[in-house]
């Protein structure tokens, strides 16, 4: 693309970003005008973001500054710091217990935290405690200390409500969808809580333990006699 | 004896209609390529190169409407397989179904605990041959899709409806 | 002339489409030829794997792996084993190591070309697919000929493998190498710098590397966007530490950093590592050591629970394992690659023309069996 075009591109792009379409509209090249429209939804995407700091250029810079606490124990101590009140029940080496209600505060500041900087959030994993409990478990990692760690957070099966971190690390998005999907736990604040896997009219939350199939779906009969298939 | 005895060359032969057609319907079955799992991987390594399909004829179309033959190739699921039924309705008349591997045929290893894996694609639509294997090999596809054909030719599609 | 306003218009690719590698629904945005929004659907192949992995006991776990991840078998076992033998605390001996990363290599040399050909396939070069298969097939006689399945292997078990290698691995795997490794450039001849291919993807599908780990993007895709990201290399599971190779990371050579052709590039450069490593775990082989070894008579991990990764064709593949110290597993999840690199799609094919869709979507290198489990 000639330099003149990619001018005329920015400038319509600019002026469109202010609400005035008709620059874009009128560009007579057809090509040069889907160029300059698929530089406006660019543009409109990148704009309501926060910054996000470049990561890639300190990977692996000052992977040897862990001192001999364990990360649980850092975390724990620099976390009762800035919040009161967090912990859920006793405390085990390997993961932190933590209340529901303060995960998104403290889902903020393990990102944002220089010190931790957990910008990568590996996996969500639900879980059927039994007993009535049900509990989300994440495991946060940081690709520029090189760290991990175990969050996990239980709520009863009657009131399975968890703040979304889907705000924070996008990845989450369809993580959480997924976890509702098969446990029925609610996160709260999540844009676009939907089922991802089951159709949208299944029934039941597969993965508890007290799951049980359904006889017909859409009229497609589910085969039962299971005795004696080994 | 006969009106039509010693009346035609060599080059002309006398057979009946019924069997004509299904001579004429068995020869190049094209095949919809509809892979869903595992199975589709050694579909496409069966047209593809060393197996190679085209040399017997068959041919891969990816719309149904184009197809003779359907390979259900992998496991259908609950939220597959009403669109499987409305593809199989897409096709055009005289169509034929293969049931490859396992998990077309029985829901395979996911019969037991599989809460959403259909346990058969032969509870939606009709099959005409099944494929064991989990994976079937690209020789047991091509063996099956031979037997296909040996099952067309013997139809008789004017006096008797074929599956 | 008069200002024409684009409609908004709604088209749905799939569940049945030859280009969305298997049963993906796409339900795309446009306005005239322009993006604007794409929601996948998946679960057209939800096969239930976690709740199987509930129901079954922990041997029985390893062929419903295999089955997940249908192009890259070898290496959803070795995942699986290495995450148990983690929980469990057993050490194999290293012929059992030295013969896993074998496989696992030959696996991922099997994956990317598979890859990489469909990828051609997409664009319309019907060529490059069928060289990659015929090589393919050539690493897929490897594994038949030591366990002999084609593609679901069930070849690494907790602590061993099932069999050890059979007579002539070895010569055949070298032979394979010798004739493989002039076919690398040959292919990044034919694909990779030919004409239209660039033009359908340099500069498309532009991938940023903070946009990659906020979607917990991994494997060559994050590489791809300049993210010097390797599990073998900086968190190294079994042997890789004692193997010396590098990790490709995207250039941007024929457009942008982060681009499809980049994640293209990498794949291909990753099989000459790959080529690299087979090389020298070969060399290093002990001749001696019995792969049925540290094999426990029954799996009983203690209580407790991990959070394992490791490398596979497609990106960090992640088991978590929860055991309540039974036979079967309480939880088992699978953290699949393939599930986070879709959720990339929407991110980075808005603004972009409808056929630059399967071009990006085609460069993620998706498989449905993975995402949906």
């Amino acid at each position: 693309m000639s330099e003149d075009k990619q001018a005329l591109i920015d400038d319509a792009v600019d002026k469109a970003l202010a609400g005035d379409m008709d620059p874009i509209n009128n560009i007579e090249d057809r090509v040069t005008r889907s160029k300059a429209k698929a530089a406006l939804v660019k543009a409109k995407r990148a704009k309501p973001k926060t910054e996000i700091k470049s990561v890639a250029s300190v990977i692996h810079e000052d992977s040897n500054t862990k001192s001999k606490d364990t990360i649980e124990q850092i975390v724990m101590t620099s976390l009762a710091k800035s919040f009161s009140d967090f912990l859920d029940g006793e405390q085990n080496s390997g993961w932190i217990q933590i209340k529901a209600e303060n995960w998104f505060g403290i889902a903020k500041w393990l990102k944002e935290n220089d010190d931790l900087y957990f910008d990568s959030l590996q996996c969500n994993t639900g879980i059927d405690l039994g007993e009535g409990m049900l509990e989300s478990r994440y495991n946060l990692h940081s690709m520029k200390h090189l760290h991990a760690i175990e969050i996990r957070i239980k709520v009863s099966i009657e009131k399975p409500d968890i703040p979304s971190v889907e705000s924070l690390w996008r990845v989450a998005d369809w993580f959480e969808r997924e976890t509702y999907d098969m446990f029925g736990i609610n996160f709260t604040g999540h844009r676009d809580l939907r089922r991802i896997l089951l159709p949208e009219d299944w029934e039941g939350w597969p993965l508890r333990k007290d799951y049980e199939e359904q006889e017909t779906y859409h009229g497609i009969v589910v085969p039962k006699v299971k005795e004696g298939w080994e | 004896m006969g009106l039509l005895e010693n009346r035609f060359d060599d080059n002309i032969v006398v057979e009946k209609l019924d069997k004509l057609l299904s001579w004429a319907r068995s020869t190049s079955p094209w095949f919809f390529q509809f892979g869903t799992a595992c199975c589709a991987i050694e579909m496409m390594a069966a047209a593809a190169s060393r197996h190679d399909l085209m040399r017997i004829g068959i041919i891969p179309r990816s719309s149904p409407r184009q197809a003779d033959v359907m390979i259900v190739a992998g496991t259908v699921t609950m939220k597959m397989a009403l669109r499987v039924k409305k593809l199989y309705e897409q096709m055009a008349d005289p169509k034929y179904v293969v049931a490859m591997g396992s998990c077309a045929t029985s829901g395979g290893p996911y019969w037991q605990h599989g809460y959403h894996v259909l346990k058969g694609v032969d509870l939606v639509i009709p099959v005409d041959v099944y494929v064991p294997g989990c994976p079937p090999r690209p020789e047991a596809l091509i063996e099956g899709l031979l037997k296909l054909q040996e099952q067309i030719l013997e139809g008789r599609p004017l006096t008797r409806k074929t599956g | 002339m008069g200002v024409v306003h684009g409609q908004e218009m709604v088209l749905n690719i799939g569940p049945q489409h030859p280009a969305t590698h298997g049963v993906l629904r796409l339900q795309v945005k446009t306005d005239g030829e322009v993006i604007s929004d794409i929601k996948p659907y998946l679960g057209y192949l939800h096969r239930c794997f976690e709740k199987h992995c509930e129901n079954v006991t922990y041997e029985q776990v390893i062929p419903f792996t295999d089955r997940c991840d249908y192009l890259a078998s070898m290496t959803m076992n070795f995942g699986y084993v290495v995450a148990m033998e983690n929980l469990m605390d057993i050490k194999v001996n290293d012929r059992v190591q030295h013969i896993r990363v074998i496989m696992a290599e030959l696996q991922r040399i099997a994956s990317h070309l598979l890859a990489t050909g469909v990828f051609g396939l997409d664009l319309g070069a019907f060529t490059p697919f069928l060289h990659m298969l015929r090589d393919r097939e050539r690493i897929i006689d490897l594994f038949e000929m030591t366990c002999g399945a084609r593609l679901l292997y069930n070849y690494m078990w907790v602590g061993g493998l099932s069999h050890d290698l059979p007579k002539g691995f070895v010569e055949a795997t070298l032979n394979f190498l010798d004739y493989f490794e002039p076919k690398i450039d040959e292919f990044e001849s034919l694909l990779g710098h030919n004409k239209i291919f660039v033009e359908r993807t340099a500069d498309i599908g532009i991938m940023p590397a903070e946009v990659a780990i906020n979607f917990g993007v991994t494997g060559p895709n994050l590489r791809a966007s300049g993210v010097n990201w390797d599990l073998r290399k900086d968190d190294p599971y079994s042997i890789y530490d004692r193997f010396d190779f590098n990790v490709p990371v995207g250039q941007g050579i024929k457009g942008t950093v982060g681009d499809s052709w980049d994640r293209f590039y990498v794949r291909l450069q990753e099989i000459r590592e790959s080529v690299k490593i087979v090389r020298q775990a070969i060399d290093q082989l002990p001749k001696e050591g019995d792969v049925h070894q540290s094999m426990p008579k029954k799996i009983r991990p203690p209580k407790g629970s991990i959070y394992s990764r490791t490398e596979s064709p497609r990106g960090d593949l992640g088991y978590y394992i929860e055991s309540d110290g039974s036979d079967t597993p309480a939880r088992l999840k699978m953290r699949s690659p393939a599930f986070t690199a879709l959720g990339v799609l929407n991110e980075i094919a808005g603004g972009w023309l409808m056929s630059d869709v399967l071009a990006i979507l085609g460069s993620l290198d998706i498989v449905l069996g993975e995402i949906d489990r």
